[in-house]
């Protein structure tokens, strides 16, 4: 699943540099020197959702989705949504903030760490690991909408 | 890097905003006896009942896993059951709201129980939640605690026991489901499966009818629900998809109080015949949904998630001449949120929420 993404994202990205071809060199790092076309949004936001969805499976505690992340995100068979129902309660639009429970100013991800850590019991995973950027993408979908507000408390 | 920390006010900001508030500023009035002098006791006055004196309890969705998993949930539960036990003389029953397992599981049912059997100095009467009920369809809480609805009259009030989890429409024949994915889709409170599963249905709404046919129209009726019998938010089932109808069954009858589980939470609410009471949980509090909470619940202060006994509870209820009353017994000091800041609801309403996604196209395995 992992290993997919990242070929969609190749194929995205080399759509947008056709063309480019004196730029060759740099051509990966080269971004929107063309306007996008249709398919290549649809790759995007396609890439985006898969995230998303990931996340949402994470977020709910499924076993399958934590094998393939290779992540134990909770060892008291209480998972995310349980104190966070459809994301709620979380404001990820608030962060980055002084978080209490840490004594810490924090980020989104610093925060979901702490619940890991605290309440699931679970292992920790890396803040720029691959299913710490999935549950970001669930959690910020599922507020999409929510105005930005960082540092509310 | 050094971390930065506000500025030590010396906690004074805290101890404002923590006060406990009473509810029944908001109500009809009364004496609110000993709110004052036991902070721990938050009370309130929620209607006017002309029955004899006496009082009850109610415990709710202890959540139970089996002990190999997590003792958090048995342990909060424990010390409700404690508790009850050791007041029970000053009860004359208790009801078990609900959500006693969390899978269905036959070890968390059993152990719920046996824990359950501890408690040996008051009467129980038991109605079932949705995690009881879906692994086995209610066969093993209806071997354990016996069916419901039911009903019985006590001390000049009409009391009703519904079993308002057992009736969803069938969302897991058609794909195939499981027992234990049709558990699996019921368990979680935000899943997109198990749809409106909430509700009397048309053959308890009947016996509800039945049941409150010979009852004098000004006289007190409790009813008990794991859901409630109103609509907070359908997308939770906070609720009973039925509810319209239910208000109809309910109309004549001038003096209804329906006390509900599930929503693990306080929440009150009133219509011109009837109020409802949203009961804590003794296993974890849910957040306050986005929209939906009546006008009239004074919110519950935000909890601390680092600690177990936070934002849980059960609760007591008083019948006299003046009224019935309400305490949540949480753990806490402080039960209300004075400021907005504080409060499970008012800190929420900048929140725009999609329901989930990754199981709305479930199609089976
Ligand atoms: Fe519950
Ligand atoms: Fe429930």
């Amino acid at each position: 699943m992992k290993g997919m993404s990242k070929r969609y994202l190749l194929a995205a990205g080399c759509a947008v540099c056709v063309g480019l071809g004196v730029f060759g060199a740099v051509q990966e790092s080269a971004a929107h020197k063309d306007p996008h076309d249709a398919a290549t949004l649809k790759a995007f936001q396609d890439l985006f959702m898969e995230q998303v969805i990931l996340g949402d499976r994470l977020f709910h505690g499924d076993p399958e989705a934590q094998q393939e992340m290779g992540v134990n995100l909770s060892k008291t068979g209480m998972a995310c949504a349980m104190c966070h129902p459809i994301s709620s309660d979380i404001h990820p639009h608030e962060f980055p903030k002084f978080q209490e429970q840490m004594s810490e100013f924090a980020t989104l991800r610093d925060m979901v760490n702490w619940c890991i850590e605290k309440p699931n019991e679970g292992e920790v995973i890396d803040v720029n690991s691959e299913a710490m950027k999935a549950l970001e993408a669930y959690m910020y979908w599922s507020n999409k909408g929510s105005v930005l507000d960082p540092g509310r408390h | 890097m050094q971390k930065k920390q506000p500025h030590d006010n010396g906690g004074s900001r805290i101890e404002i905003s923590r006060r406990t508030f009473l509810h029944n500023t908001l109500l009809t009035g009364g004496a609110v006896a000993g709110a004052g002098l036991f902070q721990t006791f938050t009370t309130m006055n929620v209607a006017h009942a002309a029955a004899g004196s006496f009082s009850f309890a109610w415990v709710s969705d202890t959540h139970l896993y089996p002990k190999t998993l997590n003792t958090r949930f048995i342990e909060k539960a424990g010390r409700a059951f404690k508790e009850i036990e050791e007041m029970g003389s000053s009860f004359d029953f208790m009801i078990f709201g609900g959500d006693l397992a969390q899978k269905g599981d036959p070890v968390e049912l059993q152990l719920g129980v046996d824990m359950l059997a501890e408690i040996t100095s008051v009467k129980k009467h038991f109605i079932p939640g949705e995690h009881d009920w879906y692994l086995d369809m209610g066969e093993a809480w209806n071997r354990h605690f016996g069916e419901s609805p039911w009903m019985f009259d006590h001390k000049g009030v009409r009391i009703i026991g519904l079993n308002t989890v057992g009736f969803a429409p069938d969302y897991w024949t058609a794909k195939g489901m499981s027992p234990k994915e049709r558990m699996g889709h019921m368990e979680a409170l935000d899943g997109s499966q198990a749809g409106p599963w909430s509700g009397l249905g048309r053959e308890q709404m009947q016996w509800l009818s039945t049941a409150l046919s010979d009852w004098p129209k000004n006289e007190p009726v409790i009813i008990f629900s794991h859901t409630p019998l109103y609509e907070v938010y359908p997308g939770w089932n906070f609720w009973v998809r039925d509810w319209r109808q239910v208000h109809e069954v309910l109309a004549p009858y001038g003096n209804v109080t329906n006390i509900h589980g599930h929503v693990h939470q306080p929440l009150y609410h009133e219509t011109d015949n009837a109020r409802f009471i949203g009961q804590l949980a003794t296993s974890w509090p849910w957040p306050y949904p986005p929209t939906g909470v009546p006008a009239l619940t004074r919110p519950m202060i935000r909890v601390d998630p680092g600690d177990i006994f936070d934002g849980v509870g059960w609760g007591t209820f008083d019948v006299t001449d003046a009224g019935v009353e309400n305490e949540y017994k949480m753990w806490r000091k402080e039960v209300f949120a004075v400021a907005q800041h504080d409060s499970g609801t008012g800190d929420n309403g900048n929140q725009i929420l999609t329901p989930r996604i990754a199981d709305r196209d479930w199609t089976g395995n």
